[in-house]
């Protein structure tokens, strides 16, 4: 947890407690979205839910970009302009995160945690690609592009596999 | 692992105390033999394998077999020499005492746990749940050593049942060893054969099947392969008789099983009765069916991860791309490609696919829908992307210049040839129904000149000359594909989702139509002709294709998607000569392969 400055305004103290200087992180969105940037998924998405700019700074699409790049294993360096147009069109950062790359690292971790039992032959193999993420992720796409003529669509099933199963016994 | 099956033939038959490592654990199962005399007070069903053994002391043998398997399994191999050594000759058909001797010899120390039982011969029959049970199973299993009942059945059922053991055992044994490995106790099942084998005389070829708790299960697989062979001899009213009895035993058997056994006994009923064979289910439902089953096991999308990549790699450069898809369906293969080919160094080519596609009964282009979706997905990241459908009822009706009309091949500014990919999943093997078919087909392939072919075909024997081959193969086969499919998923322990399990009921009718059309249909009507990767590879080089390696990416991307697929660790991904098979527990049961037209341009057009 980070510590941050309350978030609203103080008077400035000259020559006060230590001579140190507040800084309301508030005041200065791009170090918000820094610091945000830096997170995790889940902490990201809880930090949406303290106040309103939080909340819009943490739908930032940098901010998301930055937060799946930290997770994700690095691949060949393309050209990381391209990358954001393809992943822009394709629904965005925020949303590759919320359906392939979230719960494709909840999973591997559900799985490391089942122990050390698991096969090493694809210990290597434990970590999420950007290129396979962005794969799903344009799968899931397609599936949501509407038919021709407005027939019914089948509800996108392709990510389904991620998906953990909610036990409402 | 070393062949137990063959070990018992070369042991022969008459040395009692040459036994391997592994031995039986007193697991015998009833063998359907009439005509055997029974001896009072001895179990009739272990009398026919050649064993006398008291009832009474039945729950004692199998103890002590089960402590004889952990002294001598516990040990290192010190004692072994020892007892081949020994020429100490007791009498194996006394079970009871031949054991006490060897227990006391062994000076086996106090075992508390026997082993637990495994699910052996009952195929598919969640053998990984049977796993986890150790100590639990133990007493019941004793137990069902004394519920043998004499299995009801006619004479000629018996012996019907017998042959088609003794082949059955044949095609069982390479397969059972491979499955013991994963299950947490020791082989029983080979070893019980080479128990029995090389205690039998040489001239009484009796196989041997091993029991377990789930007995039905093993009958049921009997009861199958017994039908099946009737079928195959004409013997229609056995076969008849046969199949009641196995709806009846698969009414016991829960999970995969339970299914295979269903959609099997129905095709074999269809094939009795000479029903007709499975309507031409409309193309929306068929294609329903192949989108279900897309999404609830690993297999279409390990085989289109894995021929993109192919693809990817083998259009490098190039500015201009031409994939030409055999099958199109719904298209769920090219939004990945075209997301690939956008993000490549480079930047992405001008992209053309032509898809061909079956003719629709309601007149509704399919193929342009597809295509239309997937040009709003290309236009959306920046691909500049033509496309082109195709109706042809088979594929042996496609010619070269069709495909590549109306301009041939497209040159970009420099003058160089478009690449040219053709992609077929699970296609080509329809084209072995007719003959001459399958050879058009590779000589339009070769004709247009294309860089790569990507082959993915399942990876089993279903086109074997006699039925009963077939029917053996397709039930090993659909079994494991079937226990994927249960098990593949979250253990269902935590129940699952309602949409998920919805697609697996999609997904078991999609694979019942194809166990219907491998089991019921002859002929041409026979279209699910499915061939192993090696007769796949022969036949591509003697059309004149060289392999190309599917390279280290490919096998990467493959095991790190399914590491996400919570069954994890049942699929494995493995590389055979450059190839990529995705198979559950040690069966592969999808193959990728790579090609591209090889030096020799002599081959007749």
């Amino acid at each position: 947890m980070m510590m941050l400055l309350l978030p609203h305004r103080e008077e400035e103290e000259e020559g006060g407690a230590a001579g140190r200087r507040r800084f309301p992180i508030n005041d200065n969105a791009d170090l918000l979205a820094e610091v945000l940037g830096r997170l995790d998924g889940r902490s990201l998405a809880v930090a949406g839910c303290v106040c309103r700019l939080w909340s819009a700074v943490g739908r930032r699409e940098a901010v998301w970009e930055a937060v799946c790049h930290r997770h994700v294993a690095v691949g060949r360096a393309g050209a990381a302009g391209g990358t954001r147009s393809v992943v822009a069109a394709l629904g965005g950062y925020r949303r590759l995160y919320r359906l392939c790359i979230g719960p494709a690292l909840d999973r591997l971790a559900g799985v490391r945690r089942q122990g050390p039992a698991v096969s090493s032959s694809s210990s290597a193999a434990r970590h999420v690609s950007l290129s396979l993420a962005l794969s799903l992720f344009s799968i899931d796409c397609y599936e949501r592009l509407g038919g021709v003529g407005g027939r019914q669509q089948q509800p996108p099933a392709s990510l389904l596999f991620l998906c953990k199963p909610v036990d409402v016994s | 692992m070393k062949r137990e099956h063959e070990d018992a033939g070369r042991m022969g038959g008459d040395d009692p105390m040459a036994m391997g490592p592994e031995i039986a654990k007193g697991k015998m199962v009833p063998v359907m033999r009439t005509g055997d005399e029974m001896e009072c007070g001895v179990d009739e069903l272990l009398a026919a394998l050649g064993y006398k053994v008291r009832a009474s002391d039945m729950a004692d043998v199998a103890q002590k077999l089960a402590q004889l398997e952990v002294a001598m399994s516990s040990d290192d191999a010190s004692h072994l020499p020892q007892l081949a050594a020994d020429t100490v000759h007791y009498d194996p058909s006394d079970l009871y005492a031949w054991l006490d001797s060897m227990l006391s010899e062994l000076n086996a120390p106090p075992c508390a746990q026997l082993l637990p039982p495994t699910a052996t011969a009952s195929r598919g029959n969640g053998h990984s749940s049977t796993a986890a049970k150790p100590s639990a199973a133990a007493p019941p299993r004793a137990s069902a050593l004394h519920d043998f009942k004499p299995v009801v059945s006619a004479a000629s059922v018996g012996r019907v049942v017998c042959d088609t053991e003794q082949q059955s055992e044949k095609i069982l044994s390479p397969r059972d060893p491979k499955r013991m490995r994963t299950c947490s106790s020791s082989s029983s099942s080979s070893s019980a054969k080479e128990v029995a084998s090389s205690l039998k005389s040489a001239t009484e070829a009796l196989p041997v099947v091993v029991v377990d708790t789930q007995e039905t299960g093993v009958r049921l697989v009997h009861a199958l392969l017994a039908s099946a062979e009737a079928v195959q001899q004409e013997n229609l009213k056995a076969a008849d008789a046969l199949l009641k009895q196995i709806s009846m035993l698969a009414a016991s058997q829960s999970g995969p099983m339970r299914k295979v056994a269903g959609y099997f006994a129905e095709a074999l009923a269809r094939r009795i009765y000479r029903h007709s064979p499975l309507p031409q289910a409309d193309r929306v439902a068929l294609d329903l069916l192949h989108s279900h089953f897309y999404e609830s096991a690993p297999y279409l999308k390990f085989a289109h991860f894995t021929a993109n990549q192919a693809i990817l790699e083998a259009f490098t450069s190039f500015r201009q791309v031409h994939v030409i898809d055999f099958g199109l369906k719904q298209g769920m293969q090219w939004p990945a490609l075209l997301q690939a080919l956008a993000l490549r160094p480079g930047g992405p080519p001008s992209f053309r696919l032509t898809g061909i596609g079956p003719p629709q009964p309601d007149n509704s282009d399919a193929l342009q829908e597809v295509g239309w979706k997937l040009s709003m997905l290309a236009e959306s990241i920046g691909i500049d992307f033509h496309f082109r459908g195709f109706v042809a009822s088979s594929l042996a009706d496609l010619e070269p210049q069709m495909l590549l009309e109306p301009e041939g091949k497209r040159r970009d500014r420099d003058g160089v040839e478009e690449a040219v990919a053709v992609n077929s999943v699970m296609e080509l093997h329809q084209l072995l129904a007719r003959p001459g078919a399958m050879e058009k087909v590779l000589g339009t392939v070769r004709a247009l000149r294309p860089r790569i072919v990507t082959v993915v075909e399942e990876e089993a024997n279903h086109n074997g000359r006699t039925f009963l081959e077939r029917f053996t193969e397709a039930l090993h086969y659909y079994s494991s594909m079937f226990d994927s499919l249960e098990n593949g998923g979250d253990s269902g322990a935590d129940g699952e989702l309602e949409e998920q399990q919805r697609h697996r009921a999609m997904a078991d009718a999609y694979l019942g139509r194809q166990i219907c059309n491998v089991v019921a249909s002859e002929g041409t009507d026979r279209t699910e002709r499915h061939e192993t990767l090696g007769r796949w590879r022969g036949r591509m080089a003697q059309a004149g294709f060289e392999p190309v390696h599917l390279g280290s990416n490919a096998f990467k991307q493959a095991s790190m998607l399914l590491a996400l697929y919570a069954g994890g660790d049942g699929f494995r991904v493995e590389e055979a000569e450059g190839c990529l098979t995705l198979g559950w527990h040690t069966r592969p049961l999808i193959a990728t392969s790579a090609w591209r037209v090889g030096p020799a341009a002599d081959f007749a057009l």
